[in-house]
């Protein structure tokens, strides 16, 4: 079975683009949210194997998200979706609980090799 | 999804994301160290922050480098570092107008066409706070202290490399303690090194092993583990937790859910492409024609079943007309939202105090009549600020406060939507604009005062403002033609009502859609027009006893009202009314326009249609009566009768 993955990141654009990618490579796309608040309702409502967190994000920001969600469940699998110049925030979602990163732009080859690094 | 698809996605979302900015710069502005600062900053920070993330994912290089820039100062703001000033604001400003005309541009395909450079500089100056750079390289000395020392070297384009080595530090506390790095930790973190660091780390685990999780934290080139220094005595031991975290970090979980999992909650809302909806419209348009053709068919059949399906058809073709529609509704507040800031630039450019008031923003209106009008309500805003709202020293002069207030509103009346611009300034100075009048001929040299519906006519007449901006006459009335012109192409109306010091008030009456209005049709001779029943009000017989001749023109009573009457036989040029029997009588439809009213006489009335209102290039010596063309159920044309243009 493929893995599951929730998509997080209040821009469409962007939501479209990593669900493309993952699609692609065979994930399957269960949820997406727009906010922390929605990432971390809907990490408990569909358990995904994956979740990638945008950082700056309305409502709960995309740190604090990934505070709950592993306060939550610690084994959470959460990439988190950076631009340049972030570097403190992503330590600090790393610190938080986040297995690990990429940086927008996105290539695809990164982002699956980080996905793969994350599901380990 | 296609490239083009991206674009158009990006784009869409871009413009929203200005409009917030935009929206926030203001709060930002009138409350620079109030609490409200903070929440803007960071609204402001977040749209900044998307666009640049997916500017750079298209490849738009100069929409994300200038949001980079952006966003460092920004950043720099909402951490203390700079301070909020006009000049800072004014950047601000600057910046996300120029954002914005590289997003367009970009998107068009012209990505290098928006010069930003000079905009750059300035923002990487306000935005660098002093960077951290160690030297680097593979002679990163080792770090002392008291563990097996390990030499790692990340690819050399690595994003992030801080955060990655980060991460491999953070692997290797999972597998032992890190004693020292090199350089320090708060260093790597911050991108202090070029490709190399160190670690010292103190592990039960072989150099295999460390091997294997560093390289596994991704981006590992190189790693060189030295013979493990035999810890000493005041070295620690692991932490105690490490083995719960190489649990957690090494341990696979299965997912805790193998059952199917769904979509669960999605958004109740999809985006649709405006053309789509513009061809849904037009199809449910030629729907509604076939029906008049089927209903009509369908009664000179007379089969009483075929009627009954006929019947229930039309119904669920009125019904799913409705629901078109009411899809291609949006709230004003679409294109309102970004008039603060057309304001506020128009009024600091002619230094102007200015308090701007929205009202109605829920109220809505068709997307593409929205859009259509947008650019007007733009011009009245402006010439209110230019011409109608006095400079402070002139306001305070004549007792008035030295802010002038200027209202935008919407509302909705009946099947219309009436839009509101007013201003409390000097009004329009209707002496000038009689003096003009006189000197084209336009009114009677006799004259000493214009009624408002003359006022505007003369404001609205092509020409009668260019006259006016250059001999800069009073400068009111600059591009109401235009205004005029467009508002009546879309089937809409336009006052103006004005007190001399008090101020001026736009209005404009707009039909809720475009395309499909209902029609009372009516003959003259051989012809059939069509008239918007939102525009009228009654129709009766025209006996005698309802006709009187006042100055020498007919008018009509009704209802103790006495009206202008028209005939729109004598309009169109068609020959005199010739009675087809001695019992038959003219109608007469009354047609109004909010508080005008006159009577449009005519032969017959033939019904009422759904109509669909055609585009209808105008011969420009036309007639100026008719505001579109039609086509009726049994597929003759019919030619739509202008109200606004009779009253």
């Amino acid at each position: 079975m493929s893995h599951t993955v929730l998509i997080c990141d209040d821009a469409i654009f962007m939501r479209t683009m990593v669900g493309d990618i993952l699609t692609q490579a065979g994930f399957e796309i269960v949820g997406e949210a727009e906010t922390g608040l929605q990432a971390v309702e809907k990490y408990q409502q569909l358990r995904p194997d994956l979740v990638t967190m945008d950082i700056v994000m309305p409502d709960m920001g995309g740190i604090d998200a990934v505070r709950e969600i592993c306060k939550k469940d610690p084994n959470a699998k959460i990439l988190m979706c950076s631009a340049m110049g972030q570097q403190a925030l992503v330590v600090e979602a790393i610190q938080a609980g986040a297995k690990d990163f990429v940086v927008k732009p996105f290539q695809p080859s990164r982002v699956l090799e980080a996905v793969q690094r994350v599901l380990g | 999804m296609d490239n083009l698809q991206y674009a158009e996605l990006f784009l869409t979302e871009s413009r929203e994301h200005i409009a917030a900015v935009n929206k926030a710069l203001l709060e930002l502005e009138r409350d620079a160290t109030g609490p409200g600062a903070a929440p803007a900053v960071a609204s402001i920070f977040r749209g900044v922050h998307t666009i640049k993330g997916m500017g750079a994912t298209m490849g738009y290089a100069i929409v994300a480098e200038l949001a980079h820039e952006l966003e460092t100062v920004l950043d720099r703001i909402r951490r203390g570092d700079l301070a909020i000033n006009v000049a800072i604001m004014d950047v601000l400003f600057r910046a996300t107008d120029v954002l914005e005309k590289a997003v367009e541009a970009a998107v068009a395909g012209r990505d290098g066409e928006v010069v930003a450079t000079e905009l750059v500089t300035t923002l990487h100056a306000l935005g660098v706070s002093a960077p951290r750079r160690s030297s680097g390289g593979w002679t990163t000395p080792a770090p002392t202290g008291a563990g097996t020392l390990v030499r790692i070297r990340l690819a050399p384009d690595t994003p992030l490399r801080g955060v990655r080595a980060f991460i491999i530090v953070k692997s290797l506390r999972a597998i032992g303690e890190v004693t020292s790095t090199e350089p320090p930790l708060e260093d790597i973190e911050a991108d202090g090194f070029e490709t190399d660091f160190a670690v010292r780390v103190v592990t039960t685990s072989p150099a295999a092993e460390i091997e294997r999780t560093i390289r596994k934290a991704g981006d590992v080139v190189f790693v060189r583990i030295d013979e493990p220094q035999r810890v000493s005595a005041p070295a620690r031991a692991p932490r105690p937790s490490a083995p719960v975290t190489v649990e957690a970090m090494t341990a696979t979980v299965p997912a805790p859910s193998g059952e199917t999992k769904s979509v669960v909650g999605q958004a109740r809302h999809v985006r649709i492409d405006v053309r789509r909806l513009d061809t849904l419209m037009n199809l449910i348009g030629e729907l509604l024609i076939a029906r008049g053709r089927l209903t009509q068919l369908a009664g000179e059949i007379g089969d009483l079943a075929l009627e009954e399906t006929v019947t229930q058809s039309s119904r669920l073709i009125a019904e799913l007309r409705d629901e078109i529609t009411a899809s291609r509704m949006v709230p004003v507040s679409h294109v309102f939202d970004r008039f603060p800031r057309v304001v506020r630039d128009a009024a600091r450019a002619v230094g102007k105090q200015i308090d701007f008031v929205v009202d109605g923003k829920g109220i809505e209106l068709d997307r593409s009549m929205l859009d259509e009008i947008g650019d007007s309500i733009v011009h009245l805003l402006r010439n209110s600020i230019d011409h109608g709202i006095e400079p402070p020293d002139v306001r305070t002069a004549a007792g008035k406060s030295a802010t002038g207030r200027l209202v935008l509103s919407a509302a909705r009346d009946r099947s219309a939507v009436v839009i509101k611009v007013s201003d409390d300034g000097k009004g329009i100075d209707r002496e000038r604009v009689l003096a003009r009048a006189k000197r084209d001929g336009l009114v009677d040299a006799n004259r000493t005062d214009l009624t408002e519906d003359e006022l505007l006519r003369l404001l609205a007449r092509p020409g009668f403002s260019t006259v006016d901006k250059v001999t800069d006459l009073s400068g009111r009335g600059v591009g109401v033609d235009a205004v005029y012109t467009r508002v009546r192409a879309l089937g809409g109306a336009m006052d103006i009502r004005s007190v001399p010091g008090q101020g001026t008030t736009m209005v404009l009456r707009l039909p809720l859609t475009l395309a499909i209005m209902r029609a009372l049709l009516v003959r003259v001779s051989a012809e059939v027009y069509a008239i918007p029943l939102a525009h009228v009000s009654e129709t009766i017989e025209l006996h005698p006893d309802v006709l009187r001749t006042v100055k020498g023109r007919e008018v009509l009573l009704a209802r103790d009202e006495v009206l202008p009457l028209m005939r729109l036989r004598d309009l169109v040029g068609l020959p005199a009314y010739q009675a087809p029997s001695e019992i038959a009588l003219e109608h007469v439809v009354v047609i109004d326009l909010g508080d005008r009213r006159a009577g449009l006489v005519i032969d017959e009335l033939t019904g009422q249609e759904e109509i669909v209102v055609k585009q209808y290039d105008a011969v420009r010596d036309g007639l100026p009566f008719f505001g579109g063309a039609t086509l009726l159920g049994d597929g003759t044309p019919s030619l739509i009768v202008d109200v606004s243009s009779l009253l």
